[in-house]
C-alpha cells in the first residue's frame, strides 16, 4: 500500500515457489528432502518472530512456547482422538494464537530486557509442565491405508511441498501485514511507544494483534514440525533453541524485512542438516560450531542482516528527487489574522497538578486556550512545561485538575483517544523511519479517523503538502535537512486533521532564517484554522508570533497575558527571563 | 495422591541444602548481574562459560592428575584459584576481538542495537562453546570423582532426634562462592577499579569525561564475569556429573537470580540466586519430582509481574 | 593554554561547527554565549573529544589533541563540566568526588583536593554519603563542578550550569565559579545560555550563530554590540 514496489514481492514470492519446487521434485537423497521440509518449517518460524519482534521491537526469547503448544495440539489430537494434521495444524495455529494473547496480555506491562526475559520464562515452564503431565515422548500413530488423509505421504517430497504451501502463506501474510496500518503502526510503537500513541495508535491493542498473528504462525510451524518428525518431546519443541532458532535465523536474514527470515533460514538451515549429515558421524557438533561462526561474523560484518546488506549493496537507494526543492514559499493571507476577542474556548486546564515522587511537576495550573489562538508556554527547563503537555495529550493523568476539549472532559482518557478527538502533538526531537518515505514516515499520524489504508495515504500527502515537503512525498526520510525534518514532524501531526496543535519547541536547532520560515508556516495552519500551543525554551523568536503567553516557573503559572505586557512583567523578569532583560531589545 | 506436611527434619534439610545450593547460584547470578549491570548486555554464553569452568577442573584433576598427586580438594582449590585468571584473560580477549568490535566503527548504531547484535553475538559464542565442547569433549556425562561428594557433616543440634546431612562437596563450593562474592563487593566499592566500572555502567558519556576508558571497563567486566562463572563452574563439577550442555541446566537459573535481585543491582543478583536455591530446595518438599522445575519459572514470572525491578532492586531499568 | 583552529564538527549531513577559531590564555575566563542550537556543546565536546573533527586543530599548552582520545584528555588536564550535570546518579557523593580526582596519580593530592572543593561547596561535606541521584539540581550542579575541580585542571570547561536551576541558584553558583577564578587563577571556557550574567562575569567572550564564531570581545563590549544581540535573539 505504501511501498513503492508492490509489485515486486509477490514476483519474487512466485520465483521462490517455482525455484523451491523445481528443487523438491529433482531431489531423491531422502535425508535432503526432509531437509527441504525443515527449511520452511523455519522460515516460518522466522517470520512469526519477525512479524512480531522484528516489526515492533519487543524481543521475544519465548516463541518455543507457541511452536510447542502447536505442536502438541497436532500431535495429542492426531493420537489422543484421531484428528488428522490436515485439521490440527490449523487448529494449532488457533492454540498458538490464543497462547499469544494469553502471555501478551499478561507481559506487556513490562518493557525492555524485562520483557524478553519474562518471555523466556514461558516456554521453559511449558516443558516442565508437559512433562510432567506425562508427554515425555509422543508419536503420531502410523495410518498406513488413507495415508494422504492424515498427511503420511511415502515420499517425502509432500511434506515438502506442504512445507512451502505453509511458507507462502506465511509470506503472504506477513506481506500483508508489513504493506498496511498494521505493519505502520507496530514499527512506530517500535520507534517510539509513547509517540505512536500520541499519532492516535493504541499501542497495546496492535501489539497484541502482532503477538496473535504471529503465534499462530508458529503454532502452525510446530503443528507441521511434529507431522514431518513424527514425534515429539518437551525438549525438543519447548527448548530454549527452538527460540534461539528463530531469533537466529531472522537476525541473521535480516530483522523487521520480510525477506530475512526467510534467507535466513534457508542459508543455515540446510548448512547446517548438510554439515550434521556429512561430517556429524566424525565430529558431533560440527554443525553447531559453524553456524556459530557464521552468526558472529555476520553480526561483525553486518550487524543489520544479510538482506538489509545485500539491498543497500545492489538496490539503489532512493535519493532525493532532482528539482525539488523544498522552498515552495508558503502562502500567506493577505491581511494579518486577528483574533476575535470573544472566540470560543478550545482547550481548557483547570488546577492541573501533578507530583512525581514527592516533587510537584506541575501544581495548580489552569489556562484557557481560545479557537485558533498562538499560545506560547514558556518558562525555564523544569518549569513542567513538559509534563503539563503530556497531561493535555494524555500521557500523564493529573493528580487533581480537569482538562476539558470544546467544553468535552478528556481528563483521564488515553493518548490515542484523546488524540482522535483532534488533539496533535509534535515532539522536540523528530524521530523518523529513515529508510522509508515521507508518505510511510507521515502516513501513522494519519490511521486516526480513516478506514482505510488508501484513504490514509491520501491524507499523509495532503499533510506533506500543507508544510511544503509535497514534491518529496516519496524521497526517504534520510535524506532530508535537519529544518525538513521538523516540517515533516508536522505534518505527522497534522495528518490526523488535528483542531489543537501542541507543538514541544518547534524551534530547537534551527537558524535564524529557518525559524523565519517555520514561523511563517505556523502562522498558515493557524490561518487554516488550527489553534496552535508551543511550549519554548526562549522567549525572543516567540514574542513575535504568540498572541498570549503562559510563564511557568517551578511548575505554577505565574504570568498569562500578551506578550508586551509578559515580557514587562516584574515576576516574570525575576524568576525567568534575569534582572538583566531589556523588554525593548524584543517589543 | 494424598497430601502429608513434610516433617521438620525434612524442612531444615530442605532449607540447608538450599541455603548452600543457592550460594553456588549466587556466585553465577553475581557473574551474570556484574555482565548486564555493567555492560548492559544479556549473555546467553553464560551456561557455556560455567561447562567450561567445570571441564577446566576435570582437566585440571583428572587430566593432569593432579588429585592424586597432592589429594583432591588442595587440587580443587588450586583449580578454582588457577580458573579465574585464566578465564579472565579468555572473556577478556573475546570482548577485544569480538563484542568489543560491535558499533566501534559503526558510530550511527544507537546503543540499543549494539546490545541486540551483541546479544546475538552471545547466543553465537554459545553455540560454538557448546558444540566445540561436544567435539571436544564427547557427550557422554563425566564427574568429578571427589571423595568430597560422597561425604556428609552431619549437624545434629537436637540430641539425635534431628540430623541434618550437609554434603562436603556443597559446603566447600558454598564457601568458594561466597568468598568469591565477598571479593567482588570489594572490588566494586573498595578499589580505583570497581569505581571505574560502576561509574561505567551508571553514566558511559560522564565517565568519559572523568578519564575512565568505558571500552575497557567492559573488557575487564566481561572477563570478571567469565572468571567468576568458570570458578563457580568448578565448583559445582564436584557434585554435578556433566556434559557439554549443561549450561542449560543453569541459564534459566541465572536469569532468574538475575531478575529476582533486580536487573541492574549486581550484589541483588547473590540474594536472588539464593532465593532460587531455596525455592527450588523447599519445592522438593511439596511437589511432585517432575514439576519442580516449573517452581523456579513460576518464582520468576511473578516476580516480573508483580515487582519487575526485582525483590532487591531500587528502581525501574534506566531508559 | 587552549587554542581552536578552523575546528569543523558534521553531525550525518549538517554542519554543526563551522571553522571555528578560539584561543584561550592562561588564567583567563572564555566565555561562550549564543542561542539555542549554535553548536556551543557541539564545541565543548569537540574540545573533550568525545565528537569527531571534522577539520582543524585542538590544542592544549600548545600540543595538538588530535592523537589523544577523549578518555585521555582529563589526565592531560582537561576537565569537562557537562550540560545536563550528568553525575554518576547511582552513586555517592564522595564517590563522585572520588572519581572525578582519578586522572590524578597521587592519592593524597586527590584527597586534599577533594577536601577543597567540600569546602568550596559545603553543603556537598553534609550530602557525601547520599546518592548523587537524589539531590537537588543545584546540588547536583555543584557536585558536578565539583568533580571537575578536583583533578586540578588546566582549563575547566563549564557547559551551561545554570540549566534548568532557579535564578537564586544560579546566582550562587555563578558567585562559586567566580570565586574559584579569583582564587586560584584557573583557566575557564564557560558556555552559557544566560548572556547576560556570563557576559559579566568573562574576562572575554565569543559568541557563536549556527555553528559560526560571529564576534568577539570583552564582555562589555559584546553587551553593547548590535550584532551580537540579533545573533543571540536568533531572529
Amino acid at each position: 500500500m505504501f511501498s513503492q514496489r508492490p509489485r515486486l514481492a509477490y514476483i519474487a514470492i512466485c520465483a521462490l515457489v517455482a525455484a523451491y519446487g523445481c528443487a523438491i521434485l529433482f531431489t531423491t537423497n531422502s535425508y535432503y528432502q526432509l531437509m527441504l521440509a525443515l527449511v520452511p518449517v523455519w522460515a516460518v518460524m522466522g517470520l512469526a518472530w519477525n512479524l512480531f519482534s522484528g516489526y515492533s521491537g519487543l524481543v521475544s526469547f519465548g516463541h518455543a512456547a507457541f511452536f510447542g503448544i502447536g505442536a502438541y495440539t497436532t500431535t495429542l489430537l492426531f493420537a489422543k482422538a484421531g484428528v488428522t494434521p490436515w485439521i490440527g495444524i490449523p487448529l494449532a495455529a488457533v492454540t498458538g494464537s490464543l497462547a499469544g494473547i494469553i502471555i501478551g496480555a499478561i507481559t506487556f506491562r513490562l518493557r525492555g530486557h524485562y520483557f524478553a526475559l519474562a518471555m523466556l520464562a514461558y516456554p521453559l515452564a511449558m516443558l516442565y509442565v508437559f512433562e510432567w503431565a506425562g508427554f515425555q515422548e509422543v508419536s503420531l500413530p502410523m495410518k498406513r491405508e488413507n495415508a494422504a488423509l492424515y498427511m503420511q505421504f511415502s515420499d517425502p517430497r509432500w511434506n515438502a511441498l506442504i512445507g512451502l504451501g505453509l511458507l507462502v502463506l506465511a509470506l503472504l501474510v506477513s506481506l500483508k501485514v508489513e504493506r498496511s496500518r498494521f505493519g505502520m503502526s507496530l514499527l512506530a510503537i517500535k520507534q517510539n511507544e509513547i509517540a505512536a500513541q500520541v499519532a492516535g495508535i493504541d499501542a497495546f491493542r496492535w501489539k497484541l494483534k502482532a503477538i496473535a498473528l504471529s503465534g499462530a504462525l508458529a503454532g502452525a510451524a510446530g503443528g507441521f514440525y511434529a507431522v514431518i518428525l513424527l514425534v515429539v518431546t518437551p525438549n525438543t519443541v519447548f527448548g530454549l533453541a527452538t527460540s534461539a532458532q528463530a531469533l537466529i535465523v531472522t537476525m541473521f536474514g535480516g530483522v523487521g524485512t520480510l525477506w530475512g527470515p526467510v534467507v535466513g533460514a534457508f542459508l543455515l538451515v540446510p548448512a547446517s542438516e548438510i554439515l550434521h549429515a556429512e561430517l556429524g558421524g566424525k565430529l558431533p557438533g560440527i554443525q553447531g560450531v559453524v553456524f556459530g561462526i557464521a552468526i558472529i561474523l555476520v553480526m561483525m560484518k553486518m550487524p543489520q542482516g544479510i538482506a538489509w546488506a545485500v539491498r543497500d549493496r545492489f538496490l539503489p537507494r532512493r535519493g532525493r528527487p532532482a528539482q525539488a526543492v523544498s522552498a515552495s514559499a508558503v502562502e500567506r493571507l493577505a491581511t494579518p489574522f486577528v483574533l476575535p476577542p470573544h472566540a470560543a474556548i478550545m482547550l481548557e486546564a483547570e488546577g492541573i497538578c501533578r507530583s512525581f515522587g514527592g516533587v510537584r511537576a506541575v501544581a495548580d495550573v489552569s489556562f484557557q486556550v481560545r479557537t485558533q489562538e498562538i499560545l506560547g508556554i514558556i518558562g525555564p527547563n523544569g518549569a513542567g512545561k513538559t509534563t503539563l503537555f503530556n497531561v493535555l495529550n494524555g500521557l500523564v493523568t493529573p493528580d487533581r485538575g480537569a482538562i476539558r476539549l470544546s467544553g468535552r472532559d478528556i481528563t483521564g482518557l488515553p493518548p490515542s483517544r484523546i488524540c482522535a478527538l483532534g488533539v496533535g502533538r509534535t515532539f522536540q526531537v523528530a524521530r523518523v523511519f529513515a529508510r522509508m518515505s515521507l508518505v510511510e514516515n507521515v502516513v501513522v499520524g494519519a490511521f486516526v479517523g480513516t478506514a482505510t489504508d488508501a484513504e490514509a495515504a491520501e491524507r499523509a500527502r495532503e499533510a506533506l503538502g500543507r508544510v511544503g515537503l509535497g514534491a518529496l512525498a516519496e524521497a526517504p526520510a534520510e535524506a532530508l535537512t535537519n529544518c525538513e525534518l521538523r516540517q515533516l514532524e508536522v505534518a505527522r501531526a497534522l495528518a490526523s486533521r488535528p483542531r489543537l496543535l501542541l507543538m514541544d519547541e518547534p524551534f530547537a536547532g534551527l537558524d535564524a532564517g529557518e525559524v523565519r520560515a517555520f514561523m511563517s508556516l505556523i502562522r498558515t495552519l493557524r490561518d487554516d484554522g488550527l489553534t496552535i500551543v508551543i511550549i519554548e525554551h526562549t522567549m525572543h523568536a516567540m514574542v513575535k508570533l504568540v498572541d498570549r503567553f503562559v510563564v511557568l516557573d517551578h511548575g505554577s503559572v505565574i504570568a498569562d497575558g500578551a506578550p508586551q505586557d509578559v515580557v514587562r512583567d516584574r515576576t516574570v523578569i525575576t524568576a525567568y527571563l534575569g534582572e538583566k532583560w531589556v523588554p525593548d531589545a524584543v517589543a | 495422591m494424598p497430601f502429608s506436611p513434610p516433617g521438620l527434619e525434612a524442612v531444615l534439610q530442605a532449607v540447608a541444602t538450599g541455603l548452600l545450593v543457592g550460594s553456588t547460584y549466587g556466585l553465577m547470578c553475581v557473574a551474570l548481574g556484574l555482565i548486564f549491570g555493567i555492560m548492559r548486555l544479556i549473555n546467553f554464553a553464560q551456561g557455556d562459560f560455567l561447562m567450561l569452568g567445570m571441564y577446566f577442573a576435570l582437566a585440571i584433576l583428572s587430566g593432569l592428575g593432579l588429585s592424586s598427586l597432592i589429594g583432591s580438594l588442595p587440587a580443587l582449590i588450586l583449580a578454582a584459584l588457577a580458573a579465574v585468571p585464566v578465564f579472565f584473560a579468555i572473556g577478556w580477549l573475546m570482548h577485544l576481538a569480538l563484542l568489543g568490535r560491535i558499533g566501534r566503527d559503526r558510530p550511527g548504531m544507537t546503543e540499543g542495537e549494539v546490545h541486540q547484535t551483541q546479544l546475538i553475538m552471545t547466543l553465537g559464542i554459545s553455540l560454538v562453546l557448546s558444540n566445540g565442547g561436544l567435539m571436544v569433549f564427547g557427550s557422554t556425562p563425566v564427574s568429578l570423582n571427589t571423595p568430597l561428594a560422597s561425604q556428609a557433616v552431619v549437624l545434629d543440634s537436637f540430641g539425635g532426634d534431628i540430623l541434618v546431612f550437609l554434603n562436603e562437596a556443597r559446603i566447600l563450593a558454598a564457601v568458594a562462592a561466597l568468598a568469591a562474592s565477598c571479593g567482588l563487593y570489594a572490588l566494586l566499592h573498595r578499589t580505583d577499579l570497581g569505581k571505574k566500572l560502576r561509574a561505567a555502567a551508571d553514566n558511559p558519556l560522564a565517565a568519559t569525561y572523568m578519564g575512565i576508558d568505558v571500552a575497557r571497563c567492559h573488557r575487564v567486566t566481561f572477563g570478571l564475569g567469565f572468571g567468576l562463572t568458570a570458578l563457580a563452574g568448578t565448583m559445582v563439577a564436584t557434585y554435578y556429573p556433566f556434559q557439554p550442555y549443561v549450561g542449560l541446566d543453569f541459564i534459566i537459573v541465572m536469569y532468574a537470580g538475575v531478575v529476582l535481585g533486580g536487573l541492574g543491582s549486581i550484589m541483588g543478583s547473590f540474594w536472588g540466586g539464593l532465593v532460587i536455591g531455596l525455592v527450588q530446595q523447599m519445592s522438593t518438599l511439596v511437589l511432585p519430582m517432575q514439576l519442580q522445575g516449573t517452581t523456579v519459572f513460576v518464582v520468576f514470572l511473578l516476580i516480573m509481574l508483580v515487582r519487575p525491578q526485582g525483590l532487591f532492586g531500587r528502581s525501574v531499568e534506566r531508559a | 593554554m587552549l587554542s581552536l583552529e578552523g575546528v569543523s564538527v558534521r553531525y550525518g549531513g549538517r554542519t554543526a561547527l563551522c571553522d571555528v577559531d578560539l584561543d584561550v590564555a592562561e588564567g583567563e575566563f572564555v566565555t561562550i554565549i549564543g542561542p539555542n542550537g549554535a553548536g556551543k556543546t557541539t564545541l565543548m565536546k569537540a574540545i573533550s573529544g568525545v565528537v569527531p573533527l571534522a577539520s582543524g586543530v585542538v590544542r592544549l599548552a600548545g600540543n595538538d589533541l588530535a592523537p589523544v582520545p577523549a578518555s585521555r584528555r582529563p589526565h592531560l588536564g582537561l576537565a569537562h563540566v557537562p550540560e545536563y550535570r550528568q553525575v554518576f546518579a547511582n552513586l555517592s557523593v564522595i564517590e563522585n568526588l572520588e572519581l572525578g580526582a582519578m586522572p590524578l596519580a597521587d592519592r593524597a593530592r586527590r584527597a586534599e583536593n577533594i577536601e577543597h572543593a567540600l569546602m568550596l561547596f559545603p553543603v556537598l561535606r553534609e550530602r557525601a554519603h547520599q546518592l548523587a541521584g537524589t539531590l537537588s539540581g543545584g546540588q547536583q550542579q555543584m557536585v558536578a563542578i565539583a568533580r571537575g575541580l578536583v583533578s586540578s585542571p588546566r582549563v575547566l570547561l563549564l557547559d551551561e550550569p545554570s540549566m534548568g536551576l532557579a535564578p537564586s541558584v544560579v546566582d550562587a553558583i555563578f558567585e562559586r565559579i567566580a570565586h574559584v577564578h579569583r582564587e586560584t587563577g584557573l583557566t575557564i571556557v564557560l558556555v552559557e545560555q544566560r548572556a547576560v550574567e556570563a557576559l559579566e562575569l568573562c574576562s572575554r567572550a565569543y559568541v557563536l550563530s549556527t555553528g559560526r564564531v560571529v564576534a568577539s570581545g570583552t564582555g562589555r563590549e559584546l553587551m553593547r554590540n548590535e550584532d551580537v544581540n540579533r545573533a543571540y535573539l536568533g531572529a
